[in-house]
């Protein structure tokens, strides 16, 4: 019957695209840069050329705070995506004829959506060094969620931009090397620093001089 | 990788055209040094023999093959020839073969990214061999020895 598929569809996607909006408006608020932070004003991007933004501040002359912001889930790409899912989802519908086709749809991009924003889609990280205490790495994830990490001085060997393949690419990345307890001059493991934004080689040389200086200095 | 794309670009022509002319002025002695050494690909008689045969067993294996695939059952049984395998594995083989192919494709691209070390690996920094080796110091005015620089030094000279 027609109508009646047109009737339901058409309830259930003016109930999507207001949680939609609803999300997104909260998404955006999540996070915006406070006016303590220095924004750079040259133009920084990550490996796949999207533009991210590189905060900085100077606490004081042995501690320093970046930021590494990317950018939103534009409602562009959403939309896209979700009208997708639902224009496949009606299909079905209009060939099976079964209701319930359409309400998992549904129930699958919502959750799907708050899965995303809650677990994959990174807001911000930030790098926070403390000279002759530690360096403190953090992920804040869209949905508000953050995840911070304490890596104490005395573990640390050096902060250095390494290359390595990733993918069908090789990719400058800034990592610190921690020092093997047995031996004093070896590496024993390495942690990527901004894992998922990935910034570009001017973005981490930035970084790069001003770890350096702290570190170098205790 | 290293800035200045260009640069490394026309040295590498400039030494490709190096390579060329050196070898040119010295195409005998590699020749020969190539054809003396056990391992040398160059064409001989025992390979010629083995290519051939090679050659002989795959068109008769294929004539074979097409006389199994078009020939009816009956008139095999008539000459003889019951215990040969269903018909159903003439069109069932080459699909398993050319399926397996595609996989392969894919498997590989697969074997290739999971063999790569992952970012947060040690195996981008140094390895067991780069650990052990003795730093000398060279002496002064003297070319350095080639060995593997550490990469704290390799910064400080890119990016400091």
């Amino acid at each position: 019957m027609p109508s009646l598929c047109i009737d339901q569809s058409s309830t259930s996607v003016a109930v999507h695209y207001l949680t939609l909006v609803l999300v997104f408006h909260i998404e955006n608020r999540v996070f915006y840069a406070s006016p303590a932070f220095t924004m750079d004003d040259e133009k920084y991007t990550d490996i796949n050329g999207k533009p991210i933004t590189l905060d900085y501040q100077r606490h004081s002359s042995f501690c320093t705070e970046f930021i590494v912001s990317s950018p939103k889930v534009s409602i562009g790409t959403v939309m896209v995506a979700t009208s997708f899912v639902w224009i496949f989802a009606y299909a079905v519908f209009c060939l099976t004829d079964n209701t319930a086709v359409l309400s998992s749809a549904i129930i699958i991009t919502l959750i799907g959506m708050m899965l995303y924003i809650h677990f994959v889609k990174i807001d911000h990280e930030s790098l926070l060094v403390i000279g002759s205490l530690g360096i403190q790495l953090s992920s804040s994830y869209a949905s508000g969620r953050e995840h911070t990490s304490f890596i104490e001085m005395s573990k640390i060997k050096d902060i250095v931009i390494n290359e390595a393949i990733y993918m069908h690419q090789i990719i400058y990345y800034l990592c610190i090397l921690l020092r093997d307890p047995a031996d004093a001059s070896a590496v024993s493991s390495v942690v990527p620093l901004f894992p998922s934004s990935k910034p570009r080689l001017n973005c981490l040389v930035k970084v790069y001089k001003t770890c350096q200086e702290i570190i170098s200095k205790c | 990788m290293v800035p200045r794309l260009g640069s490394v670009n026309n040295i590498f022509i400039i030494g490709l055209i190096c390579v060329v002319t050196w070898l040119r002025d010295n195409a005998a002695v590699v020749r020969v040094m190539v054809e003396n050494s056990p391992n040398s690909p160059s064409p001989l008689p025992e390979r010629a023999i083995y290519g051939f045969v090679l050659f002989l067993a795959s068109q008769f294996g294929f004539f074979v093959f097409c006389l199994w695939a078009y020939v009816p059952a009956e008139w095999l049984a008539l000459l003889g020839l019951t215990y040969w395998p269903q018909k159903y594995w003439v069109l069932a083989v080459p699909v398993y073969l050319l399926v397996a192919l595609v996989v392969c494709v894919v498997v590989l691209f697969g074997v290739n990214m999971m063999a790569t070390a992952p970012l947060d690996s040690v195996d981008n920094i140094t390895d067991p061999y780069a650990r052990r080796q003795p730093r000398h110091e060279g002496p002064e005015g003297g070319i350095p020895r080639l060995e593997d620089v550490p990469i704290s030094e390799v910064n400080r000279k890119f990016f400091l």
